[in-house]
C-alpha cells in the first residue's frame, strides 16, 4: 500500500501532526511518511517525547518504521495489527503520559481484546492535556460514543520531577456513536481545585483568591499531595453543565507568581463563557478524531485554533471524512462527516 | 543508531540539593543532562567516592523518573583528593585504560561539568591523547531569559577536539595555511605540482618541527631563497625570536672556518687579538642556513653535530662551552648519501640533518613556473630600480617558448633567470622589451649553455704547472677562480671570499688578500677574466 504522505511543518507544525497519524494509521492500516518534522521550530525533527509516542504507537501495532531516531526530520510508519494485552511505558518528565495515552487509545479501541496500559511520567504538564482534563472532560464525552474505558491517576506527575502513573483500561468497541454537542447546557457548578505537592500552602489561599477575585464567589478544594511527589501546583476550575463537563487549567511554574496563575486560569474561564460555546479550546481538538470516526458529529467552539484545523486536515487524509466550520453568533459551529455542513 | 553514553563525576557540590522536593528547584549538570528534549543519554557512569554513596543513589532515582531511557551505574573510585593532579590524573588514566570500549556500538561523551577544575584537565588531557575515545560534554544551566519550563535543565555542547570539525575554524586553518604557503613562494603562484607539494610539506614541517631541514637541489633552485622565506614564516607565527644567518660552507676554509662557525676567544691563535662569537651563537634564537653544508670540513662537521644534538659547543680555543639554540637548515647541491660512502661527509652528521629532505627542482624541471617566475622577475625590477618593465606581446611569446623549450637548459636556474630578465629590462626601451631585445638575450642565453660545463679552470690557467699542486691547494684554487669570473670586479670577488672574516676587521682589505693569493699561482683577475670566457650568471 502505498504511504500517505503528510508535510509535518504545515498548520500547527509541531507534535501534533504526528501523533494524529500515529492514531489514524493504526486504526486503517494505512502506512505514512511524515516529513519536515516541526521543520519550522527552533529545534527541528523528532524530539524525545515524539520518539517515546511513535516507539509506543509501533510497539501496540507491531509497527515497521524507519526514522525514529532523534533531530530525524522523516519518519515511515507502517502498522499491522492492533494487539490488546497489558502495556506499560516509561518516559521522561518531559513528555506528558496523557499525549501518549491520546495516540494509543483511539487504535485500541479497535484492538482484537481488552487491555490496560500503564504510563509512567508526567502527568501534569505544561503544553498538554491534564490527566484530570482526560478523566473529568473528555473520557465522559467519550462514554457517550459508546467507549467503555477507566482511567486512573495512580500518582501525580509534575515536570520537572515526572515520576507520575497513569492506568488506562480499554474495552474495544464496534462502532462508535455520533455526538451532537450544540450548546453547553445549563451550568450546574462551578469548582476551583488546586493541587499542591511540596509547595507552601499560602500559594493556595491567593491562587483561590484571586480567582474568586475574578470569578466571583465559587467553591475551592485545596488537595495537599506528598511533598515527594513535588514540587507541583495546579490550578483548575471545573464548570459542570448539564451535558458536559469543562476544565479549565493553569499550571504553576517557577518564576511566576500565584496571581498571575489564577489569571490564566480565570482568563480562559471567562473567554469561554462569554463565547457561548459548548466545546472550550482544548476539548475541540481532542473531539474531531472520535467523531470523524463514529463518521459524524458536531460541536460549537470559541475559536478556530490551528492546532484543530490541522487535525482535521489529517484526519481527512486517512479517513476522507469532510469538515466544516460554520462561523454563528461568536461561536464556530465544526461539523464533521454526515453532520458536516 | 549508537548508543550514548556519558561518563562523569558526580558533582558533590553541582548535584547536590538535599532530599526535599526543593532539590527539583535546583539545577543539577548530572540529572539536567538527562532531561534534554533532543539528546538521550542511554547510560551514565558516574565517578564517586564512598563517601558520596548517598548521593549518588538518590541522582540515580531522580534521573529513573525524568529519563526512564538511562541506565545509570555508579563507578566507586578512591579519591583521596580531587585537587591533586597526579592523584586525578592516575585515576582517570586506569580508568581509561581498563574501560572496555565498543566505539562501534557506542558514542562517548566526557561530563566535564561536574568534578574539580584538576578534573577538567585531566579529562581534557586524556581525551586529547585518546586515551579516552570520546568527545567532551558541557552542560549549562539555564540563563536569565529561560524562564519556559522546557528550558529549566538548561543546555548542553558537546565539543569535540578535532578542530577540523568546526566550520569557522577549519576556514581559519585553511586561510592561515594557504597565507603560509604564499609566503613560501613570495608570492608566486607556482604551477608545478611537484614543487606545490613540496612547499606543502614545507609548510607543515615549519608549523610543527624544530628539527633540521635539509634542502638539496642545483645551485640558483632557490634553496638560500627558502631558507629565508621558512624563517619569516617561523619568525611570524613566534616559533623564532633571533637572526636569520646565512653561511655558504664553501667560502670557509681552513682555521678561520672554526672561528667563524663557533667563534674565538681571544688569543686563541695568533691574530686573535678579540674575542669573536661566532655564527652559531649569532644565530641563537634564530635560523641558521648552512649553505654548501657539503663542502664543510670533517672537524667542522664534528663540532657541528654536537651544536646541532647538545645545543652548546667549544668556541675556538675556549675551555667552557656557550649554549646556542637554533633552527637548522642546511643547503646542498651534492648527493651528501654518495660523499657519506665516500668518506667525505661524516655519516651521523647527515643521519641528524636527513630527517626533513626537499628536492628543489631546477627551473628545467619546472617549465610551468617559469612564467610566474618572470612575472616576479619583473615585479622585482620594478620594485628595486622604480621603473615598471613590460614585455611586448610577441616579445614574451617568444620568450616564454625558448625559456620553456628543451634547448633552455637554465644551469643556473632561477638565479640565471633573474640575471636575463634583469638584462633584458636594462637594455629595454622606454620600458618595452621588443622582439629584437628577446632574440638578443636568447643567443646570449644559448651561448652561454653551449659552453662546456664542467672545465678544469685551474689547468686552463696554469697548463702542466697544475699538477704540481697538492688537491688542497688545488681545489681551493679552483673555488677561487671560479668566484673571480662570477665577480664584475677584484672587490666584488674578495669580499665574497671573505664575507666572514671581513666583518670583524675595521677596514677590510679583501681585495688585497685576494691579489696576493692569486699572484702567488702567477694569477691576477683580469688574467682570469681574459683566459676563460665570462658567463656572468
Amino acid at each position: 500500500m502505498e504511504p500517505i504522505e503528510l508535510d509535518g511543518s504545515q498548520g500547527e507544525g509541531g507534535g501534533q501532526i504526528l501523533r494524529s497519524a500515529l492514531s489514524l494509521s493504526m486504526i486503517t492500516g494505512k502506512p505514512f511518511v511524515i516529513e519536515r518534522i516541526r521543520a519550522r521550530r527552533a529545534r527541528p525533527g523528532l524530539l524525545r517525547q515524539h520518539i517515546t509516542a511513535v516507539l509506543a504507537a509501533a510497539e501496540i501495532s507491531q509497527a515497521q518504521l524507519s526514522g525514529a531516531e532523534l533531530g530525524s526530520s522523516t519518519l515511515r510508519f507502517q502498522p499491522g495489527p492492533v494487539r490488546g494485552g497489558e502495556y506499560r511505558f516509561a518516559i521522561g518528565s518531559a513528555g506528558s503520559c496523557t499525549l501518549v495515552l491520546q495516540t494509543l487509545l483511539p487504535a485500541l479501541w479497535f484492538a482484537d481484546a481488552p487491555s490496560r496500559v500503564s504510563i509512567r511520567g508526567g502527568t501534569h504538564n505544561q503544553a498538554a492535556p491534564t490527566a484530570d482534563f482526560l478523566i473529568h472532560s473528555w473520557l465522559p464525552l467519550m462514554r457517550r460514543m459508546g467507549v467503555h474505558d477507566t482511567l486512573t491517576l495512580l500518582r501525580h506527575g509534575f515536570y520537572p520531577a515526572g515520576g507520575g502513573e497513569i492506568e488506562a483500561c480499554i474495552e474495544p468497541v464496534g462502532a462508535l456513536r455520533p455526538l451532537v454537542l450544540d450548546a453547553p447546557g445549563e451550568l450546574v457548578s462551578m469548582q476551583a481545585r488546586v493541587l499542591l505537592a511540596g509547595v507552601a500552602g499560602d500559594v493556595a489561599r491567593r491562587e483561590l483568591g484571586r480567582l474568586r477575585e475574578r470569578l466571583g464567589p465559587l467553591e475551592g478544594r485545596i488537595e495537599a499531595l506528598p511533598a515527594c511527589e513535588g514540587p507541583g501546583n495546579v490550578l483548575s476550575v471545573e464548570r459542570t453543565h448539564a451535558g458536559l463537563s469543562l476544565l479549565f487549567t493553569a499550571i504553576g511554574t517557577k518564576g511566576v507568581s500565584a496571581e498571575k496563575v489564577a489569571d490564566q486560569a480565570s482568563e480562559a474561564v471567562l473567554r469561554h463563557a462569554r463565547s457561548g460555546a459548548a466545546v472550550e479550546e482544548y476539548l475541540a481538538d481532542q473531539l474531531v478524531l472520535p467523531m470523524a470516526l463514529a463518521g459524524g458529529g458536531r460541536f460549537s467552539t470559541s475559536t478556530l485554533s490551528s492546532h484543530l484545523r490541522t487535525q482535521c486536515a489529517v484526519i481527512g487524509r486517512f479517513l476522507g471524512v469532510d469538515f466544516t466550520f460554520t462561523p454563528m453568533q461568536g461561536v464556530v459551529v465544526v461539523g464533521v462527516g454526515e453532520l458536516a455542513g | 543508531m549508537k548508543r550514548t553514553v556519558v561518563i562523569g563525576f558526580l558533582g558533590t557540590q553541582l548535584d547536590y540539593a538535599g532530599k526535599g522536593s526543593a532539590r527539583w528547584e535546583k539545577w543539577r549538570p548530572s540529572v539536567a543532562l538527562c532531561q534534554q528534549e533532543d539528546f538521550i543519554v542511554h547510560r551514565l557512569e558516574l565517578l564517586h567516592d564512598a563517601r558520596s554513596r548517598g548521593l549518588a543513589e538518590r541522582i540515580r532515582l531522580d534521573i529513573a523518573s525524568v529519563s526512564p531511557e538511562t541506565q545509570v551505574l555508579s563507578v566507586e573510585r578512591e579519591l583521596r583528593d580531587p585537587w591533586d593532579f597526579e592523584e586525578v590524573y592516575t585515576l582517570l588514566h586506569d580508568f581509561a585504560r581498563d574501560y572496555p570500549f565498543d566505539t562501534d556500538k557506542e558514542d562517548y561523551l566526557i561530563h566535564i561539568t561536574t568534578g574539580t577544575h584538576v578534573a577538567q584537565i585531566c579529562w581534557f588531557l586524556l581525551a586529547e591523547a585518546r586515551y579516552l575515545p570520546a568527545r567532551l560534554l558541557q552542560t549549562s544551566p539555564p540563563g536569565k531569559k529561560d524562564i519556559e519550563p522546557k528550558f529549566s535543565a538548561g543546555r548542553y555542547a558537546i565539543i569535540d577536539l578535532d578542530l577540523s570539525r568546526y566550520d569557522q575554524i577549519a576556514r581559519r586553518f585553511a586561510r592561515e595555511h594557504s597565507d603560509n604557503v604564499s609566503l613560501l613562494k613570495s608570492g608566486i603562484a607556482t604551477r608545478n605540482a611537484g614543487f606545490n607539494r613540496m612547499i606543502e610539506r614545507i609548510e607543515k614541517v615549519a608549523g610543527h618541527s624544530k628539527a633540521p631541514v635539509l634542502l638539496v637541489g642545483p645551485t640558483g633552485a632557490g634553496k638560500s631563497f627558502l631558507a629565508r622565506r621558512v624563517y619569516e614564516l617561523k619568525r611570524q607565527r613566534q616559533r623564532l625570536t633571533g637572526r636569520f644567518i646565512e653561511v655558504n660552507c664553501a667560502t670557509l676554509r681552513g682555521d678561520s672556518a672554526m672561528s667563524s662557525l663557533f667563534g674565538h676567544v681571544r688569543g686563541a691563535f695568533t691574530g686573535a687579538q678579540t674575542e669573536r662569537p661566532g655564527l652559531l651563537r649569532a644565530a641563537d634564537g634564530g635560523l641558521l642556513f648552512l649553505d654548501e653544508i657539503g663542502e664543510l670540513g670533517l672537524d667542522e662537521q664534528a663540532m657541528l653535530l654536537k651544536a646541532i644534538e647538545e645545543k652548546r659547543f667549544f668556541p675556538f680555543g675556549a675551555d667552557r662551552e656557550v649554549e646556542s639554540d637554533f633552527q637548522l637548515i642546511a643547503g646542498t647541491h651534492r648527493n651528501l648519501r654518495l660523499w657519506v660512502a665516500e668518506g667525505r661527509f661524516r655519516e651521523d652528521l647527515f643521519a641528524r640533518i636527513n630527517l626533513w629532505t626537499f628536492e628543489l627542482p631546477g627551473l628545467a624541471q619546472r617549465p610551468e613556473d617559469i612564467e610566474p617566475n618572470l612575472d616576479f622577475e619583473l615585479e622585482r625590477h620594478a620594485r628595486e630600480q622604480g621603473q615598471q618593465v613590460r614585455f611586448n606581446l610577441e616579445a614574451r611569446r617568444r620568450y616564454l617558448a625558448f625559456a620553456t623549450s628543451g634547448e633552455a637548459r637554465w644551469s643556473g636556474n632561477f638565479r640565471e633567470l633573474g640575471a636575463s630578465v634583469t638584462r633584458l629590462a636594462t637594455l629595454s626601451h622606454a620600458g618595452r622589451i621588443n622582439e629584437a631585445d628577446v632574440e638578443e638575450e636568447i643567443a646570449l642565453l644559448r651561448q652561454t649553455w653551449h659552453t662546456p660545463s664542467a672545465r678544469d679552470l685551474v689547468a686552463e690557467l696554469l697548463g702542466e704547472q697544475a699538477d704540481a699542486l697538492d688537491p688542497f691547494d688545488r681545489h681551493q684554487l679552483d673555488f677561487v677562480i671560479d668566484t673571480c669570473r662570477r665577480a664584475s670586479h677584484l672587490s666584488e670577488a674578495g669580499r665574497k671570499l671573505f664575507a666572514v672574516s671581513r666583518q670583524n676587521k675595521r677596514q677590510p682589505n679583501d681585495a688585497d688578500r685576494l691579489r696576493k693569493y692569486l699572484a702567488r699561482f702567477g694569477l691576477s683577475f683580469e688574467r682570469i677574466h681574459e683566459m676563460t670566457p665570462q658567463e656572468r650568471v
